[in-house]
Protein backbone atom coordinates (compact mmCIF):
# COMPACT_ATOMS: atom_id res chain seq x y z
CA UNK A 1 0.00 0.00 0.00
CA UNK A 2 3.12 2.58 0.92
CA UNK A 3 4.13 2.16 -2.90
CA UNK A 4 0.90 3.07 -4.37
CA UNK A 5 -0.03 5.87 -1.85
CA UNK A 6 3.49 7.63 -3.03
CA UNK A 7 2.64 6.64 -7.05
CA UNK A 8 -0.25 8.91 -6.15
CA UNK A 9 2.29 12.29 -5.95
CA UNK A 10 3.67 13.79 -8.89
CA UNK A 11 6.92 12.50 -10.17
CA UNK A 12 8.66 15.67 -9.33
CA UNK A 13 7.20 15.82 -5.87
CA UNK A 14 8.52 12.19 -6.01
CA UNK A 15 12.39 13.16 -7.24
CA UNK A 16 12.75 15.56 -4.66
CA UNK A 17 10.39 14.09 -1.44
CA UNK A 18 10.34 10.59 -2.16
CA UNK A 19 13.13 8.31 -0.14
CA UNK A 20 12.20 10.57 2.85
CA UNK A 21 8.40 10.45 2.54
CA UNK A 22 8.76 6.66 1.94
CA UNK A 23 10.96 5.92 5.16
CA UNK A 24 8.27 8.35 7.09
CA UNK A 25 5.58 5.67 5.69
CA UNK A 26 7.25 3.00 6.80
CA UNK A 27 8.12 4.03 10.13
CA UNK A 28 4.84 3.56 11.54
CA UNK A 29 1.68 1.70 10.74
CA UNK A 30 -0.89 3.45 8.27
CA UNK A 31 -4.57 4.08 9.48
CA UNK A 32 -7.71 5.47 7.33
CA UNK A 33 -6.38 9.05 9.03
CA UNK A 34 -3.25 8.90 7.65
CA UNK A 35 -4.24 7.12 4.05
CA UNK A 36 -6.99 9.98 3.81
CA UNK A 37 -4.05 12.68 4.73
CA UNK A 38 -1.78 11.07 1.90
CA UNK A 39 -4.25 10.94 -0.59
CA UNK A 40 -5.32 14.72 0.21
CA UNK A 41 -1.08 15.59 0.19
CA UNK A 42 -0.69 14.27 -2.89
CA UNK A 43 -4.17 15.72 -4.57
CA UNK A 44 -2.93 19.34 -3.02
CA UNK A 45 0.99 18.40 -4.46
CA UNK A 46 -0.54 17.89 -8.31
CA UNK A 47 -2.69 21.51 -7.76
CA UNK A 48 -0.04 23.11 -6.06
CA UNK A 49 3.13 22.02 -8.90
CA UNK A 50 0.41 23.31 -10.96
CA UNK A 51 0.26 27.00 -8.81
CA UNK A 52 -3.56 25.97 -8.47
CA UNK A 53 -2.78 24.83 -4.51
CA UNK A 54 -2.24 27.31 -1.22
CA UNK A 55 0.41 28.47 -2.79
CA UNK A 56 -1.56 30.79 -4.60
CA UNK A 57 -2.77 34.41 -2.51
CA UNK A 58 -6.58 32.60 -1.98
CA UNK A 59 -5.99 28.88 -2.41
CA UNK A 60 -6.82 26.80 0.80
CA UNK A 61 -5.03 23.50 -0.34
CA UNK A 62 -6.18 19.98 1.25
CA UNK A 63 -5.73 18.51 4.91
CA UNK A 64 -7.18 15.62 7.18
CA UNK A 65 -7.23 16.37 10.60
CA UNK A 66 -9.37 15.94 14.06
CA UNK A 67 -11.66 18.60 13.36
CA UNK A 68 -13.29 17.69 10.27
CA UNK A 69 -13.55 14.45 12.08
CA UNK A 70 -14.81 16.01 15.24
CA UNK A 71 -17.40 17.70 13.06
CA UNK A 72 -18.22 15.00 11.09
CA UNK A 73 -18.84 12.91 14.21
CA UNK A 74 -21.02 15.59 16.46
CA UNK A 75 -23.51 16.12 13.32
CA UNK A 76 -23.26 12.70 12.32
CA UNK A 77 -24.72 11.23 15.14
CA UNK A 78 -26.97 13.75 15.67
CA UNK A 79 -28.42 13.06 11.79
CA UNK A 80 -27.82 8.81 12.24
CA UNK A 81 -30.36 9.05 15.56
CA UNK A 82 -32.87 11.38 13.62
CA UNK A 83 -32.56 9.00 10.52
CA UNK A 84 -32.74 5.86 11.72
CA UNK A 85 -35.42 6.74 14.46
CA UNK A 86 -37.58 8.22 11.64
CA UNK A 87 -37.13 5.80 9.12
CA UNK A 88 -38.53 3.36 12.03
CA UNK A 89 -41.47 5.07 13.00
CA UNK A 90 -42.49 5.68 9.52
CA UNK A 91 -43.53 3.74 6.29
CA UNK A 92 -40.23 4.35 3.80
CA UNK A 93 -39.99 8.40 3.93
CA UNK A 94 -37.50 9.46 1.52
CA UNK A 95 -36.73 12.36 4.05
CA UNK A 96 -35.31 10.15 6.84
CA UNK A 97 -33.83 7.48 4.91
CA UNK A 98 -31.47 10.48 3.26
CA UNK A 99 -30.37 11.57 6.15
CA UNK A 100 -29.49 8.16 7.49
CA UNK A 101 -27.58 7.59 4.28
CA UNK A 102 -25.82 11.34 5.08
CA UNK A 103 -25.39 10.47 8.52
CA UNK A 104 -23.80 7.16 7.35
CA UNK A 105 -21.51 8.96 5.24
CA UNK A 106 -20.48 11.83 7.70
CA UNK A 107 -19.69 8.84 10.30
CA UNK A 108 -17.34 6.95 7.61
CA UNK A 109 -15.42 10.64 8.11
CA UNK A 110 -15.46 10.67 11.42
CA UNK A 111 -13.58 7.31 11.45
CA UNK A 112 -11.07 8.33 9.69
CA UNK A 113 -10.33 11.78 11.22
CA UNK A 114 -10.73 10.22 14.79
CA UNK A 115 -8.76 7.11 13.92
CA UNK A 116 -5.12 8.81 13.94
CA UNK A 117 -3.75 7.22 17.46
CA UNK A 118 -6.06 4.11 17.44
CA UNK A 119 -4.63 3.23 14.47
CA UNK A 120 -1.00 3.44 15.49
CA UNK A 121 -2.12 0.97 18.55
CA UNK A 122 -4.65 -1.51 16.69
CA UNK A 123 -4.29 -1.16 13.18
CA UNK A 124 -5.97 -4.18 12.24
CA UNK A 125 -9.12 -3.27 14.60
CA UNK A 126 -9.29 0.12 13.41
CA UNK A 127 -9.03 -0.96 9.42
CA UNK A 128 -11.77 -3.63 10.21
CA UNK A 129 -13.58 -1.14 12.17
CA UNK A 130 -13.84 1.25 9.44
CA UNK A 131 -14.36 -1.52 6.53
CA UNK A 132 -17.62 -3.28 7.76
CA UNK A 133 -19.50 -0.09 8.06
CA UNK A 134 -18.28 1.59 4.88
CA UNK A 135 -19.72 -2.40 3.03
CA UNK A 136 -22.86 -2.00 5.21
CA UNK A 137 -23.23 1.78 3.79
CA UNK A 138 -22.64 0.19 0.36
CA UNK A 139 -25.48 -2.34 1.11
CA UNK A 140 -27.73 0.26 2.61
CA UNK A 141 -27.41 2.30 -0.33
CA UNK A 142 -28.26 -0.27 -2.49
CA UNK A 143 -31.45 -0.91 0.05
CA UNK A 144 -32.44 2.40 -0.40
CA UNK A 145 -32.56 2.21 -3.69
CA UNK A 146 -35.19 -0.70 -3.55
CA UNK A 147 -37.56 1.16 -1.18
CA UNK A 148 -37.70 4.13 -3.53
CA UNK A 149 -37.83 1.59 -6.09
CA UNK A 150 -40.20 -1.33 -5.64
CA UNK A 151 -41.35 -0.37 -1.98
CA UNK A 152 -42.03 -2.89 0.32
CA UNK A 153 -42.06 -5.28 -2.66
CA UNK A 154 -39.45 -8.18 -3.62
CA UNK A 155 -35.90 -6.77 -4.27
CA UNK A 156 -33.11 -9.39 -4.27
CA UNK A 157 -34.70 -12.61 -4.78
CA UNK A 158 -37.42 -12.75 -2.01
CA UNK A 159 -35.53 -10.42 0.04
CA UNK A 160 -37.27 -7.03 0.38
CA UNK A 161 -35.55 -3.82 0.31
CA UNK A 162 -35.78 -3.07 4.01
CA UNK A 163 -33.74 -6.09 4.98
CA UNK A 164 -31.47 -4.95 2.86
CA UNK A 165 -31.47 -1.72 4.23
CA UNK A 166 -31.48 -2.99 7.68
CA UNK A 167 -28.22 -5.55 7.12
CA UNK A 168 -26.15 -2.33 6.00
CA UNK A 169 -27.19 -0.41 9.44
CA UNK A 170 -26.42 -2.92 11.29
CA UNK A 171 -23.32 -3.08 9.94
CA UNK A 172 -22.46 0.74 10.29
CA UNK A 173 -23.88 0.16 14.45
CA UNK A 174 -21.03 -2.96 14.80
CA UNK A 175 -18.18 -1.34 12.73
CA UNK A 176 -18.86 1.41 15.18
CA UNK A 177 -18.79 -0.67 18.07
CA UNK A 178 -14.88 -2.05 17.13
CA UNK A 179 -14.09 1.97 17.26
CA UNK A 180 -15.44 2.74 20.18
CA UNK A 181 -13.84 -0.24 21.59
CA UNK A 182 -10.31 0.65 20.15
CA UNK A 183 -10.66 4.36 21.11
CA UNK A 184 -11.83 3.20 24.72
CA UNK A 185 -8.45 0.74 24.75
CA UNK A 186 -6.55 3.38 23.27
CA UNK A 187 -7.51 6.89 25.52
CA UNK A 188 -7.22 9.08 22.75
CA UNK A 189 -10.55 10.45 22.86
CA UNK A 190 -13.49 10.81 25.75
CA UNK A 191 -13.30 7.19 27.65
CA UNK A 192 -16.96 7.87 28.74
CA UNK A 193 -18.08 8.30 25.16
CA UNK A 194 -16.51 5.89 23.68
CA UNK A 195 -17.94 3.27 26.61
CA UNK A 196 -21.54 4.84 25.85
CA UNK A 197 -20.83 3.82 22.19
CA UNK A 198 -20.10 0.39 22.61
CA UNK A 199 -22.79 -0.37 25.02
CA UNK A 200 -24.78 1.08 22.61
CA UNK A 201 -23.77 -0.88 19.83
CA UNK A 202 -24.01 -4.25 21.74
CA UNK A 203 -27.73 -2.73 22.80
CA UNK A 204 -28.75 -2.71 19.34
CA UNK A 205 -27.14 -5.49 18.54
CA UNK A 206 -29.17 -7.79 20.79
CA UNK A 207 -32.01 -5.91 20.63
CA UNK A 208 -32.86 -6.58 16.61
CA UNK A 209 -33.40 -10.88 16.98
CA UNK A 210 -35.79 -9.33 19.64
CA UNK A 211 -37.44 -6.83 17.54
CA UNK A 212 -37.76 -8.88 14.75
CA UNK A 213 -39.64 -11.98 16.84
CA UNK A 214 -36.78 -14.23 16.19
CA UNK A 215 -36.25 -14.35 20.20
CA UNK A 216 -38.39 -12.95 23.10
CA UNK A 217 -36.54 -11.76 26.16
CA UNK A 218 -37.92 -8.20 26.25
CA UNK A 219 -41.96 -7.53 26.97
CA UNK A 220 -43.71 -6.22 23.56
CA UNK A 221 -44.45 -3.20 25.41
CA UNK A 222 -40.90 -2.31 26.55
CA UNK A 223 -39.38 -3.20 22.69
CA UNK A 224 -39.78 0.36 21.19
CA UNK A 225 -38.54 2.82 24.16
CA UNK A 226 -35.53 0.15 24.74
CA UNK A 227 -34.79 0.56 21.18
CA UNK A 228 -35.13 4.21 21.44
CA UNK A 229 -32.38 4.60 24.28
CA UNK A 230 -30.13 2.54 22.66
CA UNK A 231 -30.24 4.07 19.03
CA UNK A 232 -30.28 7.84 21.12
CA UNK A 233 -26.84 6.17 23.16
CA UNK A 234 -25.65 4.99 19.44
CA UNK A 235 -25.88 8.88 18.20
CA UNK A 236 -24.86 10.50 22.06
CA UNK A 237 -22.19 8.12 21.83
CA UNK A 238 -20.56 9.27 18.57
CA UNK A 239 -21.29 12.96 19.21
CA UNK A 240 -19.65 12.55 22.33
CA UNK A 241 -16.58 11.36 20.70
CA UNK A 242 -16.89 14.53 18.10
CA UNK A 243 -17.23 17.05 21.09
CA UNK A 244 -14.17 15.78 22.66
CA UNK A 245 -12.13 15.60 19.41
CA UNK A 246 -12.97 19.68 18.52
CA UNK A 247 -12.32 20.56 22.46
CA UNK A 248 -8.55 18.70 22.25
CA UNK A 249 -7.86 20.31 18.72
CA UNK A 250 -9.37 23.66 20.17
CA UNK A 251 -7.85 23.36 23.24
CA UNK A 252 -3.42 23.57 22.62
CA UNK A 253 -4.00 25.62 19.42
CA UNK A 254 -7.12 28.10 19.93
CA UNK A 255 -4.70 31.04 20.10
CA UNK A 256 -2.57 29.99 16.97
CA UNK A 257 -5.34 29.12 14.75
CA UNK A 258 -7.18 32.09 15.57
CA UNK A 259 -3.89 34.02 14.84
CA UNK A 260 -2.81 32.29 11.50
CA UNK A 261 -6.08 31.67 9.98
CA UNK B 1 -4.44 40.23 13.29
CA UNK B 2 -2.04 39.96 10.32
CA UNK B 3 -0.62 36.84 10.15
CA UNK B 4 2.90 36.07 9.69
CA UNK B 5 3.80 32.95 8.08
CA UNK B 6 2.08 34.31 4.50
CA UNK B 7 -0.07 32.29 1.79
CA UNK B 8 0.13 29.03 3.21
CA UNK B 9 -3.62 28.55 3.66
CA UNK B 10 -5.03 25.37 5.62
CA UNK B 11 -0.89 24.67 6.00
CA UNK B 12 -0.47 27.67 8.03
CA UNK B 13 -0.66 26.54 11.44
CA UNK B 14 1.09 22.84 11.19
CA UNK B 15 3.66 25.56 9.36
CA UNK B 16 3.91 27.09 12.51
CA UNK B 17 4.27 23.73 14.56
CA UNK B 18 6.95 22.99 12.35
CA UNK B 19 9.04 26.04 13.14
CA UNK B 20 8.54 25.68 16.32
CA UNK B 21 9.17 21.94 16.45
CA UNK B 22 12.91 22.73 14.72
CA UNK B 23 13.41 25.95 16.95
CA UNK B 24 15.33 23.86 19.25
CA UNK B 25 17.79 21.99 16.52
CA UNK B 26 17.41 20.19 13.35
CA UNK B 27 14.72 17.09 12.82
CA UNK B 28 14.07 15.20 10.27
CA UNK B 29 10.33 14.70 9.49
CA UNK B 30 9.10 11.48 11.29
CA UNK B 31 10.91 13.40 14.35
CA UNK B 32 9.06 16.69 13.82
CA UNK B 33 5.83 14.79 13.55
CA UNK B 34 5.93 13.05 16.64
CA UNK B 35 7.31 16.07 18.28
CA UNK B 36 4.57 17.74 17.19
CA UNK B 37 1.90 15.45 18.31
CA UNK B 38 3.58 14.92 21.72
CA UNK B 39 3.46 18.53 21.86
CA UNK B 40 0.03 19.54 20.93
CA UNK B 41 -1.80 15.85 21.59
CA UNK B 42 -3.08 16.31 17.88
CA UNK B 43 -2.66 14.28 15.10
CA UNK B 44 -0.21 15.27 11.94
CA UNK B 45 -0.17 13.06 9.30
CA UNK B 46 2.71 12.27 6.83
CA UNK B 47 0.40 13.91 3.82
CA UNK B 48 -0.12 17.67 5.69
CA UNK B 49 3.85 16.95 7.13
CA UNK B 50 5.06 17.40 3.94
CA UNK B 51 2.75 19.51 2.28
CA UNK B 52 3.65 22.50 4.85
CA UNK B 53 7.76 21.43 4.84
CA UNK B 54 7.48 21.87 0.88
CA UNK B 55 5.98 25.20 1.41
CA UNK B 56 8.21 26.28 3.79
CA UNK B 57 11.03 25.47 1.95
CA UNK B 58 9.88 26.96 -1.00
CA UNK B 59 10.02 30.59 1.10
CA UNK B 60 13.31 29.99 2.86
CA UNK B 61 11.90 29.38 6.51
CA UNK B 62 13.81 26.10 6.26
CA UNK B 63 16.14 24.36 4.77
CA UNK B 64 17.26 20.80 4.26
CA UNK B 65 20.11 18.74 5.19
CA UNK B 66 22.51 16.65 3.95
CA UNK B 67 20.42 12.85 4.14
CA UNK B 68 21.10 10.63 6.56
CA UNK B 69 20.23 7.04 6.02
CA UNK B 70 17.47 7.78 3.51
CA UNK B 71 16.29 10.62 6.08
CA UNK B 72 16.39 14.06 5.50
CA UNK B 73 16.98 16.47 8.70
CA UNK B 74 15.57 20.35 8.33
CA UNK B 75 16.53 23.14 10.06
CA UNK B 76 15.19 26.66 10.60
CA UNK B 77 17.19 29.50 8.45
CA UNK B 78 17.56 32.74 10.17
CA UNK B 79 14.55 34.30 8.02
CA UNK B 80 12.84 31.65 9.45
CA UNK B 81 13.69 32.38 12.69
CA UNK B 82 12.88 35.60 12.34
CA UNK B 83 9.31 35.35 11.05
CA UNK B 84 8.78 32.54 14.04
CA UNK B 85 9.70 35.21 16.91
CA UNK B 86 7.59 37.68 15.57
CA UNK B 87 4.42 35.67 14.78
CA UNK B 88 5.25 34.50 18.71
CA UNK B 89 5.47 37.59 19.95
CA UNK B 90 2.41 38.78 18.29
CA UNK B 91 0.31 35.84 19.86
CA UNK B 92 2.21 36.33 23.45
CA UNK B 93 0.21 39.75 22.68
CA UNK B 94 -3.18 38.79 21.54
CA UNK B 95 -2.66 36.17 24.31
CA UNK B 96 -2.12 38.80 27.35
CA UNK B 97 -4.99 40.70 25.64
CA UNK B 98 -7.37 38.38 26.00
CA UNK B 99 -6.27 37.89 29.60
CA UNK B 100 -6.44 41.15 30.34
CA UNK B 101 -9.90 41.83 29.00
CA UNK B 102 -10.99 38.23 31.21
CA UNK B 103 -9.78 39.78 34.22
CA UNK B 104 -11.43 42.75 34.10
CA UNK B 105 -14.57 41.21 32.92
CA UNK B 106 -17.57 41.34 35.23
CA UNK B 107 -18.62 37.95 36.83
Amino acid sequence: MRALLLRCYPARWRARYGDEFAEILAERPLGPFDVADVVLGALDAHLHLRGLGAASEHGRGFAMSLRIGGIAALFGGVLWFIGIAGSSATEFDGLFASLALIATASLLVAMIGLSAFQARAYPRLIWLAFGIPALGAVISLVGYYGMATVGDGPFLGDVSPWYVWMIGTLLMIMGSGLFAFATWRASSLSRGAAAVLVAAAVGVLILVPNLMGVVSFIPEALGPLASIVALGAFGAGWSGLGLSALRMDRAALAAIGGASS
Amino acid sequence: MTPQIPELGRFAEPALLILVSLSEGPKHGYAIMTDVEAGTGRPLGPGTLYAALARLEERGLIEALAPVDRRRPYRLTGVGETILREQLHELTAFAELGLRRLGRAPR
